[in-house]
């Protein structure tokens, strides 16, 4: 039927076989169980007439590593591009969760930090104001990419349809109901938050700082010194294990949400284009956490960035790169699905 | 609106030109061209592009571009009881195939008749 039968007839040893499935798991599931079966026996027939080669095991892992980024939203997608869309979707969603989780230490600290000492430089207030004024636009963007996700879900529900959607769906519930929760409770028990104890000296920062002070508060400098972590209280140690936990539940619910939900192209297109609203709240937020990095720079008294801070930059950078390149496949990959669509253009 | 619909059909007939899979399209070119003479499997594949361009595909090189062809519709899968699985050249991918040696003859012939023009005057 077709020229070039292998060199491995009647049959490869089992460990051969063994060998090349191994191989395969460089490769995302999906791509797995498309390609799977056939690309084991081009592996087992490629081994048999050349002998090992490590050449042929990097080039199958980086190919393995690609599919995978692509799976993920962070390269072209080979196989489907409703796949890609919602790929490129929750890959923009968990870097947006990215910038909110290290950008809120910084914007929760610095502007309860203002509360008690407002610095000469205006350009720190500026810079406050540019973050939050991102965080807004950040927080418009989840409230108009969700309200459509949303819908899907509760029609999939009420038609039955729903019950891939259960999982993700608990994940949601439980991990916001923990973050706000907790973050409520833990809000007011540190006094630089607005404690209690200094209530009567007007030294109370906004409410909504002092949450994401306390929904953040496992993302702190003190895990490199156990000393000083043992003195803390043990309820807000289990906070600081507990808070990570529900805030990665959360997301991974919100991905899985954006995986499975359906949805119409044009829909896939309304999120994309809300996910670049958000790129643009991102940007802005890295721009004011810039400007404050070298507004602070010099012996103002309060607040200064530390090294926590610097690492967050970076990891907002880093984010904030990915999550474009995200926006970019997933808005590629929903014109094409337009497209495709009948009646589309 | 006459604009936008000649771009949009601009970006359809983009789609299926082997310069829109990216790092794929040189391997692409091998495959279909392989294919143009009948469906092949993987390990066919590679046999067949050594014999007639020089060039062994790796295999994890042949399969990334054999996934993007499949979902650009220039290649589809032959059913089989056999593990290893035959493609074949689809009329959209023979379109692209020869859309793309013709202007790759084109670069060749200019590129020739140049280096010749060039060789003579030295």
């Amino acid at each position: 039927m077709t020229p070039g039968r292998a060199p491995s007839a009647p049959g490869p040893a089992p460990a051969e076989r063994a060998r090349a499935r191994r191989l395969l798991l460089w490769y995302p599931k999906a791509w797995r169980s498309r390609y799977g079966d056939e690309f084991t026996e081009l592996l087992i027939d490629e081994r048999a007439e050349l002998g090992p080669s490590w050449r042929r095991t990097v080039n199958v892992a980086a190919t393995g590593l690609r599919a995978r980024l692509a799976s993920a939203g962070m390269a072209a997608h080979p196989v489907d591009p409703q796949a890609a869309a919602r790929a490129g979707l929750a890959a923009m969603t968990c870097c947006a969760a990215a910038v909110i989780m290290t950008g809120g230490v910084m914007w929760s600290q610095l502007a309860i930090g203002l509360q008690w000492s407002v610095p000469e430089d205006g350009r720190i207030t500026q810079s406050l104001d540019l973050m939050s004024a991102a965080l807004l636009v950040i927080a418009a963007a989840a409230v108009l990419a969700a309200a459509p996700v949303a819908w899907a879900a509760f029609t999939a529900a009420i038609r039955g349809n729903g019950r891939r959607l259960r999982v993700p769906a608990a994940l949601v519930a439980a991990g916001t109901s923990v973050l706000v929760i907790g973050g409520r409770h833990f809000e007011n028990a540190w006094p630089g938050t607005g404690g209690h104890l200094l209530v009567q000296q007007g030294l109370v920062p906004g409410g909504v700082a002092a949450f994401g002070w306390a929904a953040t508060m496992w993302i702190t400098s003190y895990w490199a010194h156990p000393a000083a972590l043992a003195a803390f209280p043990p309820s807000q140690l289990a906070w600081m294990v507990l808070s990570p936990a529900a805030a990665g539940g959360l997301l991974t619910g919100i991905a899985q949400m954006l995986r499975r939900v359906q949805m119409s192209p044009r829909a896939f297109r309304y999120e994309t284009r809300v996910g670049l609203l958000a790129l643009a709240g991102l940007a802005a937020f890295l721009a004011g956490a810039l400007c404050w990095l070298f507004a602070a720079g010099g012996p103002a008294p309060l607040p200064q960035p530390g090294t926590i801070d610097l690492a967050g930059l970076a990891v907002l950078t880093v984010a904030v790169v990915a999550g474009a390149a995200a926006a970019h496949r997933a808005g590629a990959a929903a014109a094409k699905l337009k497209r495709a669509a009948p009646g589309g253009p | 609106m006459s604009e936008r619909r000649t771009g949009d059909r601009a970006a359809d007939a983009g789609d299926t030109a082997l310069e829109t899979l990216g790092r794929s399209s040189g391997p692409a070119s091998l495959i279909l061209s392989s294919l143009a003479d009948g469906a092949k499997h993987g390990y066919a594949l590679t046999k067949d592009i050594e014999s007639f361009a020089g060039i062994r595909l790796a295999p994890g090189t042949l399969y990334e571009a054999l996934s993007r062809l499949e979902a650009n519709g220039m290649i589809e899968a032959v059913e089989s009881h056999d593990r290893r699985r035959p493609y074949r050249l689809t009329a959209t991918g023979a379109a692209a195939l020869s859309t793309y040696l013709d202007a790759q003859r084109k670069v060749a012939e200019v590129g020739l008749r140049r280096l010749a023009g060039g060789w003579a005057l030295t």
